[in-house]
Formats: C-alpha cells, sequence, structure tokens
C-alpha cells in the first residue's frame, strides 16, 4: 500500500539522508504512515506545510520543485477525479481540482482564510513570495466582505491553462451593499477613506494580482474574481 | 475570549510580540495599555516584533501606523522589528506606507537606535 512515508520517501531519497527523513516523518505522527488514498484534504495541507518547513530546511537544493513533486504525489492518488467539469469548450484555463469554498462570517474567518490560500498556494507550487501574496490578497478580501457585507465566501480554485500554466484563481463573493459607483471613482483614485480600513484593500489586491475584475451592485452584492499566475 | 497582548519592559522600552491575528478590539486595547504604559514609565520607545506574523495586509498596517501615531504624541518613538523578506516585498507591491514607524531588522538594533535618540 502506498503510504505517505513511502511516497515522499522516494522523491526525498537521493536529497535528504534517511534519519533525517525519519525525524520528518515523526513529526507527522500518524500522517506518515496513513495510505494516500485515505488522506483527506485537510490532512494534505497539514502533511505540506509540515513538510515544506522541513525540506526548505535540509534540502541543500531544488526545494521548490521537490515540494511541487510531493504535492504532486499526494493529490495524484487521492481517488478524487482529476479536472473539472469536462467538455466545456477548451477556451480559458481549466479548473484543475474541486474549488475550495470557504465561509467568511466573523473576524476569526479571515485569519482561517488566508491559511487556506497559503496552503493551496504552495500546493499547486506557486513560490513562497507568490504564496505569501496570494495570502495577503485573500487577506483584504475577506477583511472586505466581514467590515462592509457582513458575510460572503471566498472561493480558491487552482488553475491550468493548455500550456500546463499553473496559477490560483481567488473569487470573493458576497451579497451585501455593493459600491456605488462615485464611491469606487475615489477608491480608485486613492481618495477614499474608510472607518475601519484605509479604504486600499481593494486597490492593494489589485496591485497584487495578475487579473483583477470587480462586479459590484448596489443592493445586491459585490464579486471580486482575480488570477495569480505561478512564476516560471 | 478575553485576550491580552503581554507588554514586556526593557530599560526604559516597551516590547510587544505579536504571536496572535491582530482584530480590532485587541489592537485597540494594545495601543491603548501602550500609550499608558508609555506615560507611566516614561518610555522612550515602543518595540513591536512582527517577526511572527507571515502575513500583513492593509488593515495590518493601518493599525501599526495609528499606534505608532499614538505613541510619537506621546512623545515616544515606535519600532516594527522583524519584518519578513517576503511581507516587506509585498507591502511594496501593495503600495501601502508604513510611514509613522521606525522600521529596525532585529530587536538589539531597535534598542541600539533608541538608545542614541
Amino acid at each position: 500500500m502506498k503510504t505517505v512515508e513511502k511516497e515522499v520517501g522516494a522523491i526525498l531519497a537521493g536529497t535528504i539522508s534517511s534519519i533525517t527523513q525519519r525525524s520528518i516523518f515523526n513529526r507527522l505522527g500518524g500522517l506518515a504512515t496513513t495510505p494516500i488514498q485515505q488522506l483527506t484534504a485537510a490532512d494534505r495541507a497539514t502533511i505540506l506545510s509540515e513538510l515544506e518547513n522541513s525540506v526548505r530546511l535540509f534540502a541543500r537544493s531544488n526545494s521548490s520543485q521537490l515540494i511541487a513533486s510531493i504535492a504532486k504525489a499526494l493529490s495524484a492518488e487521492s481517488g478524487a477525479s482529476p479536472g473539472g467539469a469536462g467538455g466545456a469548450g477548451g477556451a480559458g484555463p481549466a479548473v484543475l481540482a474541486a474549488p475550495k469554498k470557504l465561509p467568511i462570517e466573523q473576524e476569526k474567518d479571515i485569519a482561517t482564510a488566508r491559511l487556506e490560500a497559503w496552503s493551496e498556494a504552495v500546493r499547486i507550487g506557486l513560490s513562497k513570495f507568490a504564496s505569501v501574496k496570494v495570502a495577503t490578497a485573500v487577506s483584504e478580501l475577506a477583511r472586505n466582505i466581514v467590515f462592509y457585507a457582513g458575510k460572503g465566501t471566498v472561493e480558491l480554485r487552482s488553475l491550468k491553462d493548455d500550456r500546463g500554466v499553473v496559477g490560483l484563481q481567488i473569487v470573493a463573493t458576497d451579497q451585501g451593499p455593493g459600491i456605488p459607483a462615485a464611491k469606487l471613482d475615489e477608491i480608485w483614485a486613492g481618495t477614499y477613506k474608510s472607518q475601519r480600513g484605509m479604504g486600499k484593500g481593494l486597490v492593494a489586491v489589485k496591485k497584487l494580482v495578475d487579473e483583477f475584475q470587480l462586479d459590484t451592485r448596489p443592493g445586491v452584492g459585490t464579486t471580486v474574481t482575480c488570477i495569480f499566475r505561478g512564476e516560471r | 475570549m478575553e485576550q491580552e497582548l503581554p507588554i514586556i519592559q526593557i530599560r526604559n522600552c516597551l516590547l510587544v510580540s505579536i504571536q496572535t491575528e491582530l482584530h480590532d478590539r485587541l489592537a485597540l486595547d494594545l495601543q491603548a495599555s501602550l500609550m499608558e504604559r508609555v506615560r507611566t514609565v516614561n518610555a522612550r520607545g515602543v518595540i513591536l516584533d512582527v517577526s511572527a506574523v507571515e502575513v500583513i495586509d492593509s488593515y495590518i498596517t493601518r493599525i501599526l501606523n495609528d499606534i505608532g501615531k499614538s505613541v510619537r504624541f506621546m512623545g515616544a518613538e515606535c519600532y516594527i522589528v522583524g519584518i519578513r523578506p517576503a511581507v516587506a516585498m509585498t507591502l511594496i507591491e501593495m503600495g501601502v506606507e508604513l510611514d509613522s514607524v521606525h522600521t529596525a531588522l532585529n530587536l538589539d538594533l531597535a534598542l541600539e537606535r533608541l538608545e542614541l535618540l
């Protein structure tokens, strides 16, 4: 049976000594000997974040590559059907895995969303710097939801286009008050100041991401869609 | 759940290590208790260690700037230490400024500079 220990060990062989590997797996506890098919998404995130730190610490080179291979090995065997809805017509990036939908209702959900975004970014192989950017953007969007709409959702989807470029899509949706056109003008001009935030959250997100789309209707709600592309 | 960040005094400086999520209530409490402590101990400086903070967004930046301003109104100076490289680069890309506080690489350097003030 393919356990986490066996599969990851095979990837790390030659890079990290077996003694060091032993101690790394010890830190994973029972997860190390769990068959890969039985891992939940949360397990994979835990394993990856734990392994990421260790690999960066002990591997002399290619740590990002190693982490990407580990992420692949962990998800490839997970029995989940790969790829999104088929036959959606080849245009645009295809959804790699099932999107992760996170409810945002209170301040503590902001931290959760940020962590989830981070581990998702690392899982799909984005660089450490890019992962911090992803987490920061999600933090801004989740904060906007809590502060201005009360509740909403943040959805994370990994993307792949025909050339195999990996990216991450973030969709933040709420049914809040929406942003009136006049206020929107002020926001983009950088002159808007809110009471709680700095009125700079949306501007910051727009600067951080590769693609940004805002759809807001007063009285209906707001949807922000943005995409991070992986650095090659 | 009642939560309060511990404020440590080192000579005539106050040190806070930020290890948890800075939400509204906590940030306001911290600001108030820092100002009170600056007054009672005649602190020359306040040092906020953010080396454990993995993500700083525009909201946290505003909180840090607000604390910096209020400390400055009291006649002391505020240092932010331990900003991670990826965090610094993200702040630059976002175009937000940490202009009401000083920054130093670590606690030692911040203390050294506050001594010279």
